[in-house]
């Protein structure tokens, strides 16, 4: 579509995301195209199916042929969410991106609203599903839990961080790379790259069709993400100082333990042999210490070396410059 | 297409083949063959394999690999090509072994579905059509399975005990994924990424990446085949099956795989130190002389260290995120 007509400029680009939703597939793309229609902008729905097994690919197949402005990526196995979303980003074209469920629990009427919330300034806008229409306990109270511990870790206060609803300007979800599950961590990944966070409360319905496909199960997982998505925080511009800091505190430790022991050799004549087993660990503290500060400084290479040139955003426009802002 | 300037570097002259035609149309097939100390066998090899890619009707090129033999193969190899046009030579400087050999071979090649195997392995070439027919009837893959078998004992029980290992951990469900026979088309191959050595592993990325697989019987020759003795054959097969856990698993996570480990080992050495801290605190004796303390602050420098790495690995991955595709796109409609 977008080829064909190729100085069609797309205002507002939809990514949703499906694996197994042949039910909600017509009534989804229903409910989108009959929001969309009506705000005054152009558009483009991009539907990323992610290796599904049931019918929903012929349906969007469908959907493609009936309707405009729709792009279809069929991928060839089931490779997650996160996977999804990063195909549905690349290929979108907008100048705002949204981000949706295919479940039918999002509903695309907010998207408007988004939109405008958006214009008041604000890169990124995530829903909140304040009225959640989920099973208390083995949906809404462990993701009011993960959201506390992800808030707290990644200090983006946001109420509902897994609300899938959620609006971008293109050119910080482009500078954006979701690998793994990084999809649950995107407001944090945002802010990373500067972005300017806004959330807005957002109707939420109860499932109808199907089962949930995306749960939060392997905690184990998802706290080894936090650590890293905490460390990229705070340290991602200058990993010396994360690793350097836990270093020194290894060969501080080590000092200390060794002055120990030369205290209780020199001063109270205890023999070698009584200690040295205290010493064989002091030995490896320091040494432990020293190559901390080693990584330190290979991380710092890596992280200067890599692809990601600029770790910061600007403004708009400079004044009187060119635009940089274009991303690829 | 066929970037000559890189195979110049890689494979180091000898690349006989007529460009311009070659440029031009797409072949068929590109039958790939790593070769290395056959000069025995390679004439008759190479002819048995020429009659069954005449028979299939279709356009075809053999692209031979010399893996910088000891002995004369190469010789009777560049006069075999003197009489085919078709048949393509490569030679390597030093033997760089079967995934350089692929590499380059494939690098020379143009066809649309590709054939390849090492010599060494011996597959009874008039069942590769039976391949191609696979490949028609919709699959991505096609790997070999050995059967019947005509190499030693000692080299089958490895290989066996190997395939049951990468089968159980990557659920393939295939019977000789290392039988290193695969027929399979370009564009899987280019969307593949395989890098230095991994094309042991072609099956198990493959399959990661939604491609169709299924295994095809084929014979193997008899014939004289080097035997695995030795210690450093077992080494390699130990750390492939460390890299099929990581291809399978982890790859693009590190730090779920380093943090398990290193979080298990901190945790233990943590509990080891604490209990001889009480024990000390508490006045039950003293602590210097047991070696459990070392134990413990072993283990405690240990799991900090992997989850150190771990977190370097994420850091790697996270800065160069912009080259990972994760996924395998099939079609996309616009």
């Amino acid at each position: 579509m977008n080829r064909k007509e190729n100085s069609r400029r797309i205002d507002l680009s939809v990514v949703v995301p499906l694996y197994n939703e042949e039910e909600n597939v017509n009534i989804l793309h229903e409910r989108i195209f009959s929001v969309l229609d009506k705000i005054d902008k152009t558009y483009e729905i991009v539907y990323v199916d992610d290796g599904s097994s049931d019918r929903t690919y012929p349906l969007l197949k469908k959907i493609h042929d009936e309707s405009k402005y729709v792009k279809v990526i069929k991928f060839r196995g089931n490779f997650g969410q996160s996977a999804a979303m990063s195909a549905g980003f690349d290929a979108a074209q907008g100048d705002v991106v949204v981000a949706m469920d295919g479940d039918l629990q999002n509903d695309p009427v907010d998207i408007p609203r988004m939109l405008d919330k958006l214009e008041e300034g604000y890169d990124l806008v995530s829903g909140w599903r304040k009225n959640r229409k989920d099973k208390l306990i083995i949906r809404k109270i462990p993701s009011k839990i993960a959201n506390k511990i992800i808030c707290s870790v990644t200090r983006v206060k946001l109420h509902d961080t897994g609300c899938s609803l959620k609006a971008f300007r293109s050119e910080i979800i482009k500078r954006i790379n979701l690998y793994g599950e990084l999809h649950r961590f995107i407001p944090a990944l945002a802010r990373i790259e500067g972005a300017r966070i806004s959330e807005m409360v957002v109707s939420h319905h109860s499932r109808k069709y199907g089962e949930s496909k995306y749960n939060i199960t392997r905690t184990f997982r998802v706290i080894t993400d936090l650590t890293a998505m905490n460390l990229f925080m705070k340290y991602l511009k200058n990993p010396l100082r994360f690793f350097g800091r836990i270093g020194v505190l290894f060969i501080f430790f080590g000092i200390i333990s060794s002055l120990w022991i030369l205290y209780r050799i020199y001063l109270f004549d205890k023999p070698l042999i009584d200690i040295n087993i205290l010493l064989t660990s002091v030995f490896l503290f320091i040494a432990t210490g020293f190559q901390f500060i080693v990584w330190g400084l290979l991380a710092d290479l890596i992280v200067k070396t890599g692809k990601r040139k600029s770790l910061y955003l600007t403004e708009e426009k400079p004044i009187n410059g060119k635009s940089f802002m274009k991303t690829k | 297409m066929v970037n000559l300037m890189e195979l110049k570097t890689v494979a180091q002259k000898e690349v006989k083949m007529d460009d311009t035609a070659r440029e031009k149309s797409l072949l068929e097939i590109s039958a790939i063959i790593a070769v290395r100390n056959m000069e025995n066998e390679i004439e008759e090899y190479y002819h048995s394999l020429k009659l069954i890619l005449d028979d299939t009707g279709k356009s075809y090129e053999i692209i031979l690999v010399d893996d910088a033999s000891d002995d004369h193969t190469y010789g009777k190899m560049v006069k075999m090509a003197k009489g085919d046009k078709r048949l393509h030579l490569i030679k390597m400087r030093s033997p760089f072994g079967e995934s350089s050999a692929f590499e380059a071979g494939f690098k020379l090649s143009c066809g649309e579905h590709i054939i390849f195997y090492t010599a060494r392995v011996r597959p009874n070439a008039k069942q590769l059509p039976s391949f191609l027919k696979k490949l028609d009837e919709g699959y991505d893959l096609v790997v070999g399975w050995r059967s019947p078998r005509s190499d030693p004992g000692i080299n089958q029980i490895i290989s066996r005990a190997f395939n049951f290992i990468v089968d159980k951990l990557s659920n393939l469900n295939l019977h000789d994924v290392n039988s290193g026979i695969f027929v399979t088309r370009r564009d899987v191959l280019d969307n593949l990424q395989i890098y230095g050595g991994l094309n042991r592993f072609i099956p198990v990325i493959a399959q990661k990446q939604g491609y169709k697989i299924v295994e095809e019987k084929i014979e193997q020759l008899k014939g004289s085949f080097e035997k695995s003795w030795f210690l450093s054959e077992y080494l390699r097969r130990m750390l492939d099956i460390l890299t099929v856990i990581f291809l399978t698993k982890y790859s693009k996570k590190p730090i779920h795989f380093l943090g398990f480990l290193g979080g298990i080992l901190t945790v233990v050495g943590g509990i080891i130190d604490l209990y001889l801290f009480f024990y000390r605190i508490l006045g039950f004796g003293s602590i210097a002389g047991r070696p459990l303390l070392l134990l413990g602050a072993l283990l405690l420098v240990i799991g900090v260290q992997m989850i150190a790495m771990g977190l370097i690995g994420e850091m790697i991955i996270f800065t160069h995120a912009g080259d990972i595709k994760e996924y395998n796109i099939e079609e996309i409609l616009e």
